[in-house]
């Protein structure tokens, strides 16, 4: 016998973690589409927008849901001085340099943040925290909800930036063609470093998000990585839609695990490791689609 | 118009060009010919910023642009069909022309009245507008890529062997463009290895061999007497081509012919 609620309830949850999920991959997926860059430090980026919510909630008593603002302008002025000073002197210089660049600027952050903020994990309660919402048979937890919805605005607000802005819609150009891009007048280099800016306030974002509903700590960045590249892989390199299949295939079968299995809770953790490994196996191109050339 | 003085360019530690020197005049049809690997495309790449020189000056309008940006280039009225199209294969054909007048102010004010007359010289392009320009054939890619680079109300048009790949028709339909274009006060500077079809329509051509101009000056073109096809040079004792130097009668011999008809096959 189903038992229906639970089904529902699981499901739930892994939609709304799906939301939080996107919100974290949604830059990474930026700067790969736009720059051809596997960026190793958007993690870590996130884990600065974690800690800046954290301190600002701890020492000035404002709420994560307003300083993620605060975060965000924070972490696009991080992200375009990471560009401006690490990546943009070896653009020209082969992929492999620019993927250990970041792998080194991951592992440089991790350590800061180690330093300056130990290893202790820190968490956020707000007055809300431990309220939930009931809709008959499923309930959610009120901070949970929120981030979903936030997730889902700032999805919505890059989108609209691509589609209709002329920085935005110079970005698409530049993932698709960046020597035609030159050629009808878009600065590339320009484009490249608000390409990074953007995607470096939405980790800012999603680290506010992130503090509110899970631990902070100098490795959280980490473990979201491992996340967000499984999420890549499933929805194909470098693509919005994708990215948003792919949080909600990994949230869900995350929630499923957590809830169906034995100990679940302890694998669900692992899920996206055997998900990575799995799909790179059977469905290179990722299972949404085609991958960018 | 464009003045190129002693240019050095290289790749990396790689020499590409040496000491080339070429000038366009306002309203002129100019041909660099070469063979494979001379160094043409590289001399386009270099006037429009994407390649930068290690010596040597290049003037536009009386401007120095050597310094600046690809970017900044086009604004002042240098566009460039590049060699292989370079299209947004997964935007529509509509999408990649107004691209090319999206950013850059002085040809977005105007954007309607161009794409009206690029639709006039390419009405294919008007029936195929919706449709991904990765799609379409390669003839059409490259009036799209003509289109594109029109859209921004070019001073100077750079065309990067327009005709590679074409069937005879398509290739006799681009070259017709080329002479619309001109004729419409936009000045060339056409690169091809189509030697005997460019000349026709060329006031003066150079010929580039090994990143070196072959003559200092350009050669002037008869049309009449071109017959620079690449297969009589061979067997032909006099130079088969009448060209002058300055107005002075140079003798390159049939030295001259046979190097480019060596790479022109
Ligand atoms: N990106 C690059 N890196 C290194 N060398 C290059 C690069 N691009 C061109 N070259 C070299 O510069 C020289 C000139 O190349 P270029 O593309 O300008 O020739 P081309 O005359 O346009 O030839 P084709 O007719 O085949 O297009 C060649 O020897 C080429 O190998
Ligand atoms: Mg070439």
């Amino acid at each position: 016998m189903v038992d229906w609620a639970s089904l529902l309830q699981s499901l739930a949850n892994g939609i709304l973690i799906a939301g939080l999920y996107a919100a974290v991959t949604l830059g990474l997926t930026l700067v790969l589409g736009v720059m051809g860059i596997v960026n190793f430090a958007h993690g870590e980026l996130i884990m600065l927008g974690a800690y800046s919510s954290f301190w600002l909630f701890t020492l000035l008593g404002i709420d994560p849901l307003l300083s993620l603002a605060l975060s965000g302008v924070l972490l696009f002025f991080i992200g375009t001085g990471i560009y401006r000073f690490t990546i943009w002197p070896i653009m020209k210089d082969p992929p492999l340099n620019q993927l250990l660049l970041t792998l080194g600027l991951s592992i440089f952050f991790q350590n800061l943040a180690m330093i300056l903020w130990k290893t202790d994990s820190r968490t956020i309660i707000t007055s809300y925290s431990g309220m939930s919402l009931d809709l008959g048979i499923i309930h959610f937890g009120l901070t949970r909800m929120i981030t979903f919805l936030i997730s889902v605005v700032l999805t919505v607000l890059l989108v609209v930036f691509l589609s209709k802005t002329k920085p935005g819609r110079a970005m698409q150009a530049v993932s698709e063609n960046n020597t035609a891009s030159w050629l009808i007048g878009i600065n590339v280099e320009k484009t490249y470093l608000l390409a990074f800016g953007v995607a470096a306030a939405l980790a800012g974002a999603a680290g506010a998000l992130v503090s509110t509903v899970m631990y902070t700590f100098p490795m959280v960045g980490f473990k979201l990585s491992l996340k967000a590249f499984c999420i890549l892989v499933i929805g194909g390199l470098g693509n919005i839609p994708g990215t948003l299949f792919g949080s909600l295939i990994l949230g869900i079968t995350e929630s499923f695990v957590g809830t169906y299995i034995p100990e679940g809770s302890g694998w669900a953790e692992g899920i996206s490791f055997v998900l990575l490994i799995v799909i790179l196996i059977i469905k290179p191109t990722g299972l949404a689609g085609t991958r960018r050339e | 118009m464009l003045e190129l003085k002693w240019i050095d360019v290289y790749y990396g530690n790689i020499q590409a060009l040496w000491d080339v020197s070429l000038s366009v005049k306002e309203g002129e049809v100019i041909v660099i010919v070469g063979s494979n690997g001379a160094g043409k495309s590289t001399i386009l790449r270099t006037i429009s910023g994407m390649n930068k020189i290690k010596k040597g000056s290049i003037e536009f309008g009386g401007q120095r642009i050597d310094l600046l940006r690809a970017d900044e280039i086009v604004r002042l009225g240098v566009s460039m069909v590049p060699e292989g199209r370079e299209l947004f294969p997964r935007l529509s054909v509509r999408e990649n022309l107004e691209l090319g007048a999206a950013y850059i102010d002085r040809a977005y004010s105007r954007r309607t009245e161009t794409l009206q007359w690029i639709y006039s010289l390419f009405p294919i392009l008007h029936e195929r507008g919706s449709q991904l320009a990765g799609t379409l054939s390669g003839g059409e890619q490259q009036m799209v890529a003509i289109g594109r680079a029109l859209m921004s109300r070019p001073r100077l048009l750079m065309f990067d062997e327009p005709s590679l790949g074409l069937a005879p028709l398509m290739v006799d339909e681009v070259f017709k463009t080329v002479t619309k274009v001109s004729q419409e006060g936009v000045t060339i500077l056409l690169v091809e290895q189509n030697v005997r079809q460019s000349l026709k329509m060329a006031h003066r051509a150079y010929v580039l061999e090994n990143g070196r101009m072959v003559t200092k000056q350009s050669i002037d073109v008869d049309p009449e007497k071109c017959i620079l096809c690449g297969e009589c040079v061979e067997i032909c004792p006099v130079s088969a081509i009448d060209m002058t130097v300055n107005g002075q009668p140079e003798n390159p011999g049939r030295d001259l012919g046979r190097r480019v008809s060596r790479k022109s096959q």
